[in-house]
Parts: C-alpha cells; structure tokens; sequence
C-alpha cells in the first residue's frame, strides 16, 4: 500500500495540522478548507485526527497542581523573594516557648492595643529571631520544611492552630491557612508569607517593623494584632484594622534600593489604617478596590473578634475564652486558681503575653508542651 | 515548521526583562503562566508530586535569586522553564542525560501504514470510545512517549523545541510520538477483533 501523508495517524502528528486544531487563524483554516473541498473523502479521516489531537491535549494535561499545591509552591517561591542573606542555621531546635517568667518578655508588654483584619492573598514573614519547633504549631500543623531556612505551617485541619513566633507573636491560622517565613539574618524587619486567614498579634517593636507582603502589597505594622484572611480565588486582598495603626503600600513598583529603605523606615507610609477601618486591594494592580462591609459581629470562637475585656473574670472563665479563641488546651488547678478574678483587657495581645499578664496577676507561672499549657501556681490567697 | 505564538512570546520576552530587573510583578506574572503546564510535565517525569512541586518551586526561585545574571536574549522563556525543570527533576532522581540519549540512537523511522483498518475504526468509533482509547493508552505507554506527547500536544511544542527539551535529536522525538500513536492504533485494533468477536458470538 503507498504511504498516505493524509492517513490518520499522519494527521495526528502534522504539525501544520495540529496548529489548525489547536489555534485556527483564518490561513490555515482556508488551507484545510481547500484539503476537505479536493479530498471529500477525508472528510472523516480529518474529523476523527482533529478529536484525537484535542484529546491529546486534554489528556497529557491532565496534571495539573490543584489549587492547594498552586499556592504551597507560590508561598515558597514567595518567601525565598524576599530574603535573599545566607541564613545561619543555628538553635533550629530551639523551642519557642521558654518558661522564662519576667525574662526578656518585658519589653514586650508594650504591645500595641491595635488590631488590624487583614485579608490577603499571600503574606510574608522574616525573622531575625531563631528558628524553632514549636510544640503547639507541630501538632496541628504538617510543617513543611522545604529549605531548612524556611518554615511553612499549613493548617490542615477544620480548627484554627496556633503557631507562636519567635519574637513571642502569636499568629492564629484559620484551616487552610499557610504561614511561611524565614528564620534570616534580617536585623531591620520582620516578615511573613501567608496564604489564607490568619489573625495576627504582634509585638511590639519599633526598630524591627512587621512586615506582610503579598502579590507585590505590603503591609507594615510595628506592632499590633490583625487578622489576614486570604483565599487564593479571591481577586481583593482586605485589610481590616480593629485598633491601632498599620500602613499598606504597593512594593512592586519600587526597585530594590528604595524598596530596602521604604521597608526599613520606623514611619508608616502608603494608606494608613486605624482602628475599626477596612479597606480592600486588587491584587492585580494593588491599588484600592472597595471599602467592604462593616466589621461582623463578635463571636467567641473568632480570635480576631475578642476584646479579651475580663473584670473580675474568674480564671476558669478566662482560660476557657484562651482555649476556644487559640484552640489550645490549658491545664491548671481549677480548685486553687479557677476561681480567682481576673482584671485585664488583653486585646491585641500574643498569647503568650497574654499568659503573662494572667500569670502575673496570679503570681503563677505556664509551661508549654505539645499543645497543652501547664498553669502552675498556687491560688489567690 | 514552528508555529510560536507570537504574541505571548512576545509578552514572555518583555516579562523577562523586567525580572532582569528586579521586578516582582512580572516574576509573579510568569509563575502565575507557567507553573501548572509546568507542574504538569513534572508529573510525566516523576509520579512523586512534592518532588515535582520541589523541582517547579526551584526553577522559579533559581530565576529570581539569578535575576541579574539571566541571559538577556531567551529565546523562548516557555522553553527555557521546561528545559531547567526537566534537568532539576532529573538531577533528583539521579538520572544521566547521557545515558538515556544512547538508548535512542537505534530507533528507526517506521512509516508503516494500516490505511485500511484505520477506515473501517472511523466509521464505528464514537466519540466517548476515542476519550477512553486516549486515556488508557496514556496509561500504558512508556513514561517518554507520554513525555514527548505531552510537550507536543498539551505544551504545543515544536518537535525542535521537544528535542530541545528532552535532549535528543529531532529523528527521536517523532519516533516517540509515532510509537505511541501506533499503540494507539494497535489497541484500536484490538477492540476492533474483539468487537468483531462479539458480533460473531451474537450471530452464531
């Protein structure tokens, strides 16, 4: 039999044919026109070639990364573009919650009363402070160590997870949510990665700003709490102030001097935010797309909703709030401390210094394990 | 022949410039464009999903910390994106260029023709036999036929730029994707005797 050019296993494999399938124009379309009009009998031949290499294509396509895997692989490239100093790999295993009461956690009672709703589609997060495993994030977390200079906490559970940052932040991250950063060298900022929703209370810190970037946005604070709420479909990122001041500024105009010293700077630049304002961003063009609807109404389960007001709360009271808002487990001694009152406004504190606060009140101290907090003390006699 | 798509190319070009640069947003742009076909050909490579994922991370993360570095003149970013990922994941499973390229050498060009069973499987084929014939044969062919498949038919790569990428010559991709569309008629005529089975077990 002579070799047909025009059999259909010749058609699949042509490339001028496979062009007219996939990407007709209107000179290739007459051509095949033409070919069909002197060939009538091709007619089928043709039809059948053309489902075939549109099969093709469909099929060896079929692998592509589902939303999840889309953004985990965009929050590790992201995170790497923002922190280029060679790390040091030191205390990696460290552990972040010491029971050091009254220790290097002083100047961290100065944490801002603010709170700040961020949604945004991806954050980052650098460290000056050391690396370490966590016991609250390990277990709720699957930690993703993808360079051992970048820890990625993703929340895949259906609760919200604690992770506890270095610095004694507290970062509380809604399921779904990812969290990466860097344990760097960077002694001027501090700064995360994160997709999803997250409520962030930060400390205080005036020469190392808190920094979230996202598509090219970024949001600085000095210190205060927020939340982020980002889901990848999401064409806006919000930003939601409760208390307290935060500023949100586009980076990717900015070439990598003026970027540096833009985000070093103590000052707030860009839109400033304050207390109860929300604002929300494309995340295409980073410019400010919508004031969204009002603040919704608070619920207990909502970490980012709580004022954390408690007069002559009892502690058994308190630490049930604690619980349900982080998703932890505090045990202490409810017949000696239970019920003691507490006085306190904790808004827009980390958790841990939160504990603090109650501890000093109590003349107590916390120890932290896996997921559980220990309360040691001895009442409120 | 090659058929670019020259607007996007072009777009490519002027992203790529801009990375040079220092500029995030188009970085993103171009991760946003390619990472899932990306992905997508990672997963032809190696069936381990995080080392794809690794793998794809990497070449984005490469092109960024080496921005300042990159060649000026890319002639296709799309090609060159494939090309790194192809190596990272072969770096990852251990595998020598140079070895498999041997095992090519030898294929021969086979123009064989079977005009005439292909006419008679027209007629009686329907569309959904066709989608399921794909699928299994994608299934059961060789991991570099499904590889050179997927670059000419999903990625719309010339057989240039496939050689290109799998580093081969030209001859050895069109034996790839011959073979695998004679597997294709093979099992068609598979069916086509059993089917013919059938009928004679129905009328006798």
């Amino acid at each position: 039999m002579k070799h047909d050019p025009y059999s259909l296993t010749e058609l699949i494999r042509n490339e001028e044919f496979i062009a007219w399938v996939m990407h007709p124009d209107e000179l290739s379309d007459r051509k095949w026109r033409a070919f069909l009009d002197k060939h009538p009998g091709k007619r089928k031949t043709v039809e059948s070639a053309r489902e075939y290499v549109i099969l093709l294509a469909k099929d060896t396509g079929r692998h592509q990364p589902t939303q999840k895997q889309s953004d985990r692989m965009w929050s590790v490239v992201e995170s790497h573009m923002h922190d280029e100093a060679p790390k040091a790999q030191e205390e990696v295993n460290a552990p972040v919650f010491q029971v050091t009461r009254g220790h290097g956690w002083r100047w961290m009672r100065v944490a801002a009363s603010a709170a700040l709703i961020l949604s945004i589609g991806s954050v980052s997060y650098w460290f000056y402070y050391k690396k370490a495993e966590s016991p609250l994030q390990a277990v709720a977390a699957r930690d993703e160590a993808v360079t051992p200079n970048t820890i990625q906490k993703y929340n895949d559970t259906d609760k919200p997870m604690t992770v506890l940052l270095q610095d004694g932040s507290s970062v509380v991250l809604q399921p779904g949510g990812r969290l990466s950063y860097s344990e760097g060298t960077n002694r001027k900022r501090r700064e995360v990665t994160l997709t999803g929703k997250a409520f962030f209370e930060i400390v205080k810190n005036k020469q190392k700003p808190f920094l979230v970037y996202s598509y090219g946005l970024a949001t600085k604070v000095l210190g205060t709490s927020f939340m982020i709420d980002a889901s990848s479909e999401s064409q806006d990122i919000k930003v939601e102030v409760r208390t307290g001041t935060v500023s949100v500024f586009s980076i990717s105009n900015l070439d990598n001097s003026r970027k540096d010293a833009v985000l070093d700077k103590p000052e707030l630049e860009g839109v400033t935010l304050n207390h109860d304002q929300r604002i929300a961003f494309s995340k295409e063009s980073g410019k400010i797309v919508q004031i969204t609807a009002p603040i919704a109404v608070a619920s207990e389960k909502d970490v980012s909703k709580q004022q954390f007001v408690f007069d002559e709360t009892p502690v058994s009271e308190v630490f049930r709030i604690l619980e349900s808002a982080y998703n932890v487990r505090i045990a202490y001694d409810r017949e000696k401390l239970g019920s003691c009152p507490l006085n306190a406004t904790l808004v827009g504190q980390p958790l841990k210094e939160k504990l603090e606060v109650i501890c000093n009140a109590l003349d107590a101290q916390y120890e932290v394990a896996d997921n559980q907090i220990t309360i040691l003390g001895k009442g409120c006699k | 022949m090659q058929i670019a798509t020259s607007t996007g190319e072009t777009k490519d070009h002027d992203l790529w410039q801009r990375i040079r640069t220092g500029d995030e947003q188009a970085f993103t742009a171009i991760f946003e464009r390619y990472h899932r076909t990306l992905y997508n050909y990672g997963s032809k490579l190696s069936t381990n999903s995080s080392l794809v994922e690794d793998a794809v991370q990497d070449v984005f993360i490469d092109i960024w910390r080496l921005r300042a570095n990159l060649t000026e003149h890319v002639t296709s970013v799309k090609f060159y994106l494939y090309r790194a990922l192809r190596r990272r994941i072969h770096l990852a499973l251990d595998k020598f260029p140079s070895m498999e390229e041997i095992s090519e050498l030898d294929d021969e060009d086979t123009p064989a023709n079977h005009t005439h069973s292909e006419a008679i499987l027209i007629e009686i084929e329907s569309s959904s036999m066709r989608a399921q014939r794909i699928q299994e044969l994608l299934a059961q062919l060789p991991e570099r036929q499904v590889e050179a498949l997927t670059l000419r038919y999903f990625d719309d790569f010339s057989i240039e730029e496939i050689a290109g990428i799998m580093s081969v010559n030209e001859k050895s991709v069109r034996n790839f994707i011959y073979k695998a569309l004679t597997s294709l008629r093979q099992s068609r005529e598979i069916l086509l005797i059993s089917s013919l089975i059938f009928w004679l077990l129905l009328f006798f």
